[in-house]
């Protein structure tokens, strides 16, 4: 049994471009000749690789791990940690000829031996995809023998693009992992929900868990930052989902609300405002008065606290103009944090955003300017960038160089982030870094020095 | 070993496509195309963007299943065709995959079937190409970019061959004069507007040179000067020194590389006076580089440490005819010294290294000139026999192996040299860890760290003994 990519994959209820298809597949597949995003593989292991006392093995060649792993920027705290560990089958030409299914087995009992695992994900590539390996059949033997989960993932890079892969990932944790434990009683409070797409960048779990627990609700389990096999395994208890990250995520809300009965809700993170919504909303989803009270009361202290923090670097910012070009929920969320720190925020770039994207962008958008940027390559953002005046550029990682090498001042603000962003904190961590770095001197040495 | 346990864990290898990629950001004005899903480009992509701190020009013909199973070849040539409209460069490189290879394609026939069609349309007459063929599950990564030098050489050096042009020595006891009718005069080559330093005019021998990935770009850039300084001028292929060191171009971002081997020098290679291999992982490219040029071609595993940078600087001497510079005279006073200072440091202490062959054989070398023991070795391919001696186990595998070595010997490792995934490894054993080879991903600046020759091994020795000296 080939493990192929679910049709149902490819439709998406809840996304209007998806509806208007007629013929339903992946959103944005690439174009031969252009600069390239990540493959199916890459938004798998993006959202798995995060649960930290599992295993995850990549069977293909060489290449698809070894050409770049361990270069998490989602952190993990606790005991049990392999998340610094990358691990593949490599497949090489004599595993092509004889078949390489015993191989990945031989392998993984070697490394569930060493590492005592909760749990193994294994990742299918392009090479035993297109030979007809049977990654489900070996799954299945493994975690009958071994007694844990054994996931196959069907990840194989040529079927589409990092979205499609989140969703493959989502759907596997559905059918493999979520619902198969009950969490002790001790665990569950009144008011549990569970965080979907969050990925503890630079710890950015951490301070969203404070600014809910400071709430009084609990976060049952994260999917999948600092995550383990067992919360998630459990988290078909929780009140409510609350998906924080990209659309492809939705999927599994809406698959845990038709199995469970759990409504979910989309949320960002980005921003006092934003952050301030957020928990009312989720609040307001349990329809508890007295939690609903307790939460305003929360948010009246925090606000006034941030509003005074972000003060000093609001004074220097308010009316400085930067150019937001990062994907999908972040290309409307940041722009509610840079509206809190007084910035004019030029243009957001939407080539990954859907049309609620672009509805949220207009909504934060008060004077109706922003530009919406279709075609980010780095020659259009320069000109860009200097046509309209922008001091600042926040963007991917990607695109730091596109800036740095043109003598404008950037921030990462995608997941090679240097510091979180997202919650309270986030709020004055964002002010104070574009304020230095608006205050480097380094770019005006260089300039006087041309 | 790895074999035993069928499984990487934490590997040390990378693949050869990688090896490729890395080739071809050493021409000029060039952009790479790696023919198959997008993922193989977007991961290479982004681990050499954070090696590098640089935009690196990779791109994909996003080959999908459908395209995987009937054929590939429409994903190649548009994507040739999209990337020579959009940005012009002078130079495509292209690679395979294992995706674009796994289904049998011919894929060497549609890139000349390519080509063809690009010279009948002639729109594209600026346009130059490569292609290599590195399907990731054969090889590891100094074979495809072994095998990426040589698809350049056999691209440009067709009707270049010329074995008048060769200077006729041996290695053992240089003398160019020896034979007079087989040689051509230098004086021949002479480039009148070549002046040294002392403002002299000197005869210009233009010499190939291959260098491996070991080398950084600075040391890239030394051993140009080293061999400029000699009258001799570098064509290196590739040459990683001018385009992947770290400089901010006038031009601010750039689409394609911005420096490396030109163009118009791979295509005139035959026409030059030798060629210089230096690598233990480029030692295949002997014979065919050889065949190719029809040049007297000379070999050496390692240019590191007093005795065979000394080799080297005689080969030099011999082949230019020109004594060493004085300041050359002095970094080696300057090795030697350095040598004395640190060897009290390396008394005793165990090294456990994993890196590519290259570093394992100029890095060894080094340490076993100035004494340290190199207790435990761990490389990426099985070709390490010469070097067997200089270690106490040395054998092929990943970064997980190299921890359990470790371990199973007492943790009596005193420093750990590797790449940024042996971090772990290293802080595991509460061991300093110098950091050499790829990837570097957790520190910058790593394209400066010179050390081959005589100022590189000094480098090597002081680093390596400040922080044996820093865990005493």
């Amino acid at each position: 049994m080939q493990l192929k990519v679910k049709e149902e994959l490819f439709d998406e209820p809840t996304c209007s471009h998806n509806i208007q298809k007629k013929e339903k597949k992946a959103c944005k597949t690439a174009v031969p000749g252009s600069s390239t995003g990540g493959c199916s593989l890459d938004g798998a292991y993006i959202v798995l690789s995060p649960i930290r006392d599992a295993l995850h093995v990549v069977h293909g060649p060489i290449n698809c791990l070894g050409n770049s792993y361990n270069q998490r920027t989602s952190e993990s705290k606790g005991n049990e940690i392999f998340y610094m560990y990358g691990m593949t089958s490599s497949i090489n030409e004599n595993d092509l000829i004889f078949g390489s299914e015993d191989k990945l087995k031989k392998g993984i009992i070697y490394a569930v031996n060493k590492f005592k695992p909760k749990g193994v994900f294994i990742y299918n590539t392009c090479v035993p995809a297109l030979t007809g390996e049977d990654i489900g059949g070996v799954a299945k033997e493994l975690a009958e023998k071994l007694n844990i989960p054994v996931v196959p993932v069907s990840s194989q890079g040529f079927s589409g693009g990092k979205n499609l892969g989140n969703k493959i990932a989502g759907d596997a944790l559905f059918e493999y992992v979520i619902g198969k434990k009950e969490p002790d009683i001790d665990i569950l409070t009144d008011y549990n929900i569970n965080l979907i797409g969050e990925y503890n960048i630079k710890g950015e779990l951490f301070l969203i868990k404070k600014a809910l627990n400071d709430s009084g609700i609990n976060l049952l389990s994260n999917i999948t930052g600092n995550a383990t096999m067992e919360e998630i395994m459990y988290s078909h208890k929780a009140g409510l989902n609350v998906v924080v990250c990209s659309k492809a995520l939705v999927y599994l809300a809406r698959k845990m609300e038709e199995k469970y009965g759990i409504p979910f809700i989309e949320e960002s993170f980005f921003g006092l405002s934003s952050t301030n919504n957020a928990i009312m909303h989720i609040a307001e989803s349990f329809k508890d008065a007295k939690l609903i009270e307790k939460v305003k009361k929360n948010i009246e202290l925090k606000t006034k606290k941030i509003q005074k923090e972000i003060e000093p670097y609001k004074k220097f910012l308010t009316g400085k103009r930067v150019l937001l070009y990062t994907g999908g929920v972040k290309s409307w969320s940041l722009i509610s944090a840079l509206n809190d720190l007084g910035m004019k925020v030029i243009a957001t770039g939407v080539k990954k955003s859907t049309e609620e994207d672009k509805n949220k962008i207009k909504e934060f958008d008060a004077n109706g300017n922003i530009i919406m940027l279709d075609n980010g390559n780095p020659v259009n953002l320069i000109k860009m960038i200097k046509d309209e005046q922008a001091d600042i550029l926040l963007a991917g990682g990607r695109n730091q160089y596109t800036a740095i090498k043109s003598l404008i001042p950037f921030l990462d603000v995608n997941q090679e982030r240097g510091n979180p962003y997202t919650s309270y904190e986030g709020v004055v961590h964002l002010g104070r870094q574009i304020y230095l770095e608006l205050n480097s001197p380094v770019y005006d040495v260089i300039r006087k020095a041309s | 070993m790895e074999n035993l346990k069928n499984i990487e864990i934490n590997p040390l290898k990378t693949s050869s496509s990688l090896g490729a990629v890395i080739v071809f950001l050493g021409v000029k004005d060039a952009v790479v195309l790696m023919h198959g899903s997008q993922g193989c480009a977007s991961f290479d992509k982004v681990t050499l963007t954070k090696h590098y701190r640089e935009n690196i020009p990779i791109y994909t013909t996003a080959l999908n299943e459908l395209g995987a199973i009937l054929g590939g070849s429409d994903y190649l040539k548009a994507g040739v065709k999209n990337i020579a409209d959009k940005i012009n460069p002078a130079f495509i490189g292209i690679t395979s995959t294992g995706l674009s290879e796994v289904n049998g394609e011919d894929i060497n026939a549609t890139f000349n079937e390519l080509k063809k069609e690009l010279k009948e349309s002639g729109s594209y007459e600026n346009l130059n190409m490569a292609y290599v063929s590195t399907p990731d599950y054969n090889g590891n990564f100094e074979e495809g970019y072994k095998n990426a030098i040589l698809a350049l050489l056999k691209e440009f050096c067709k009707d270049t061959k010329n074995t008048a042009n060769t200077i006729n020595n041996n290695l053992a006891g240089l003398n160019v004069n020896d034979d007079k009718n087989n040689i051509r005069n230098i004086t021949d080559y002479k480039n009148s507007d070549y002046k040294n330093n002392n403002g002299k005019n000197i005869q210009s021998i233009r010499a190939n040179v291959f260098c491996p990935f070991s080398f950084t770009a600075i040391d890239f850039l030394e051993l140009r000067e080293l061999l400029e300084d000699f009258g001799i001028t570098p064509v290196m292929i590739p040459d990683l020194g001018t385009s992947m060191d770290g400089h901010l171009d006038e031009n601010g971002y750039l689409q394609t590389t911005s420096g490396g081997v030109d163009i118009k020098d791979l295509k005139t290679i035959g026409l030059n006076n030798l060629n210089v291999i230096i690598g233990s992982s480029l030692k295949g490219l002997i014979a065919p580089v050889k065949e190719i040029t029809g040049l007297n071609t000379y070999y050496f595993s390692n240019i590191s440490g007093l005795k065979n940078t000394d080799l080297f600087f005689k080969f030099i001497e011999e082949i230019s005819s020109i004594k060493t510079p004085e300041k050359y005279k002095r970094q080696k006073k300057q090795l030697m010294d350095a040598y004395l200072d640190s060897h009290f440091y390396f008394l005793g202490k165990n090294i456990a290294i994993a890196e590519g062959i290259d570093i394992l054989d100029s890095f060894s070398e080094i340490f076993a000139e100035v004494g340290a023991n190199i207790k435990i070795g761990v490389t990426t391919s099985s070709s390490y026999e010469n070097l067997k001696n200089r270690f106490e186990i040395l054998t092929e595998g990943d970064i997980d192996l190299f921890g359990e070595l470790i371990e199973t010997d007492g943790n009596n490792i005193d420093l750990v040299i590797s790449n940024s995934n042996a971090e772990y490894t290293a802080e595991k054993i509460g061991v300093p860890i110098l950091k050499a080879g790829f990837p570097l991903i957790d520190q910058i600046g790593h394209n400066f760290k010179h050390r081959i020759l005589y100022k590189g091994s000094a480098n090597l020795v002081y680093e390596a003994a400040n922080l044996l000296m820093k865990n005493s």
